[in-house]
């Protein structure tokens, strides 16, 4: 078959497993909407479905897309197909920040959320700041920076998790670290959709630039391209991207890594059509992830557990077929 | 009035570290034509082409058409001059036309996409090399050689003035490695570039080279122009980096005169 007719195809389906479980995720829950809303005499209803049902699924098709999108980024940037957000300090930095929002801020959510985007942010602002300080500018000073950052936020955590009451405080930080489009609303949404789109929008202007990066550095400098502000430039998009979906969500393991690679062993390549559709990847597994985690059981459960579930099988499936 | 050469290196001495590898290297190269830049291993002809791209820091002056390359901004200069490594770096899968479309970024914008007429001419650079019907095929599935031919599809796109190549024929066969060097010659010659290309092989730099640099520890020995210079004079040159070797003038089947080199180390 045509390979773009095949790519074509790939987009269509996801589209579509998309749009089905966007209409899952808008009518499923404790509170019965769709019949709620078809007889059009329930306010409460209305209420549901726009104050938390929408932003929740809306957050779902966001978070996957971008966290998908972020994890093709810094794959293609590191040339290391199992590079994903942690790789510069996002995740741990953000784990970091959001237990000491719980800790030492209050209970509400908003505290957390902003703790946690700025312990994301700080600790990607230290790796890039231990890049810049060390003789050598390529990927493996910014991956052994990264590393020491990443290895000083679990520290911190780990110290604040023993500071923890076990109770109560241990268990957010915990419940936190697992994931949650729980605290999801209308209210709360607005700020990261903005980041995200922006950001988003960011990287698929630099599409093109993203692929030459992929080009070892001294290549990509003789094909004009200025490596090291690109290279901090996209990363800069992708790792906001990355603070701003999980300091909402709390951390969502695997989308970052297999969203992307799903989509390359799909197109067998890392062009455009890749980077789209691993955020449509990211967008479904989220989305379907969420569905199961308020659905399974009578209580939430932490949506990385589905999102792991739903992906290893499969990517190893893919794998496989390959091979 | 002695007019200035199209390109000129001036006491191009560099090094890595505290090895000084290069010293006060002296040549010009001529407009539309190719030429061979010859030494054993190790002699610094990767690293000569380096310092003239500025990806070493290196003393003397390079100057292409009156201007000298350190005084150009990066895209300045990759809009002039190409380099090709020995091997390219391109380590994820990318389809061939999307390699070969690369080329394009020094006369692009940074958020501008290749156009309708630059997607055809990277097609047809792909067909003039051989790959035409592999356009969609994962670049790093290619065996060496077609790796090769592909990133001489993608020089052949930049369409820069100063095309610096390291070993472009390594992986080829002898049927590419005589088919790229002419494809080289004709677009050299036709569009008026000056190519500088580091080569291993004596006899492919004698039949295609306009002009050959040798180099000997660092430092550049001789310039044969083989047109020109003497039997003897080649011979003895070329003994000087290679050991004892015999030149002769001989004819093909077609009747051309070529130079056929022996080396007498058996």
């Amino acid at each position: 078959m045509d390979k773009n007719i095949r790519v074509k195809k790939y987009l269509l389906s996801a589209f579509l497993l998309i749009l089905a479980g966007t209409v899952l995720s808008l009518f499923t829950g404790k509170y019965p909407l769709a019949s709620a809303l078809l007889g059009g005499e329930d306010p409460q209803a209305v209420k549901v479905f726009l104050a938390l049902r929408l932003p929740r699924t809306c957050m779902a098709l966001l978070g996957g897309f971008g966290l998908g999108t972020a994890g093709y980024v810094y794959q293609m940037v590191f040339h290391n197909p199992l590079a994903s957000p942690d790789i510069i300090g996002v995740s741990s930095g953000a784990s970091a920040g959001a237990a000491f929002g719980i800790l030492f801020l209050s209970a509400g959510a908003f505290p957390v959320t902003a703790a946690s985007f700025l312990g994301g942010l700080t600790a990607v602002a230290l790796t890039l700041a231990l890049t810049r300080l060390a003789p050598g500018t390529g990927q493996g000073t910014i991956v052994l920076a990264g590393i020491a950052v990443h290895s000083l936020a679990q520290t911190l955590l780990m110290i604040l998790k023993l500071t923890a009451d076990p109770e109560r405080e241990l268990a957010s930080i915990e419940y936190w670290i697992m994931g949650s489009l729980n605290a999801v609303s209308l209210y709360r949404l607005p700020f990261t959709a903005v980041l995200c789109l922006f950001c988003l929008a960011g990287i698929f202007l630099l599409r093109r630039q993203v692929l030459l990066l992929s080009v070892d550095q001294e290549e990509g400098r003789m094909l004009g391209v200025a490596v090291e502000k690109i290279r901090f430039l996209v990363l800069l998009l992708a790792t906001l991207l990355t603070a701003a979906i999980i300091s909402l969500t709390g951390l969502i393991s695997f989308i970052g890594l297999i969203a992307p690679h799903t989509a390359r062993l799909l197109t067998k390549d890392n062009s455009f059509p890749t980077l789209f559709l691993g955020g449509l990847l990211g967008s479904f597994l989220l989305l379907s992830a969420d569905l199961l985690a308020r659905s399974v059981t009578a209580g939430e459960l932490p949506v990385s557990i589905f999102t792991s579930l739903l992906g290893v099988p499969f990517l190893l499936y893919l794998m496989l077929k390959r091979n | 009035m002695k007019t200035s050469p199209f390109f000129s290196a001036e006491n191009i001495s560099c090094g890595y570290g505290s090895r000084k590898v290069l010293t006060d290297v002296n040549f010009s190269l001529p407009q539309g034509s190719v030429t061979g830049l010859l030494g054993a291993n190790g002699s610094g002809k990767s690293t000569l082409l380096k310092a003239i791209c500025r990806q070493l820091p290196h003393k003397g002056t390079c100057t292409l058409e009156g201007r000298a390359l350190g005084s150009l901004s990066l895209r300045q200069l990759s809009q002039r001059v190409s380099y090709i490594p020995q091997k390219s770096g391109i380590h994820v899968s990318l389809p061939l036309l999307e390699v070969v479309m690369m080329g394009f970024n020094p006369s692009l914008g940074l958020l501008q996409n290749p156009s309708a007429l630059q997607r055809r001419a990277a097609r047809s650079a792909l067909a003039s090399v051989g790959l035409g019907e592999m356009e969609d095929t994962d670049y790093l599935t290619l065996s060496e050689g077609q790796k090769q031919l592909c990133i001489l599809a993608r020089t052949i796109v930049e369409d820069t003035v100063l095309l610096l190549l390291d070993e472009p024929d390594s992986a080829l066969d002898l049927h590419n490695r005589y088919q790229g060097m002419k494809m080289l010659q004709k677009l050299l010659l036709d569009k008026n570039k000056a190519a500088l290309i580091c080569l291993h092989d004596p006899a492919l730099a004698l039949d295609f080279c306009s002009q050959l640099l040798l180099l000997k520890d660092g430092k550049c020995t001789a310039c044969l122009r083989p047109a020109i210079d003497s039997l003897s004079v080649m011979q003895e040159a070329l003994s000087d980096i290679y050991g004892p070797l015999s030149l002769i003038r001989c004819k093909d089947s077609q009747g051309k005169e070529r130079l056929v080199l022996l080396s007498e180390m058996l």
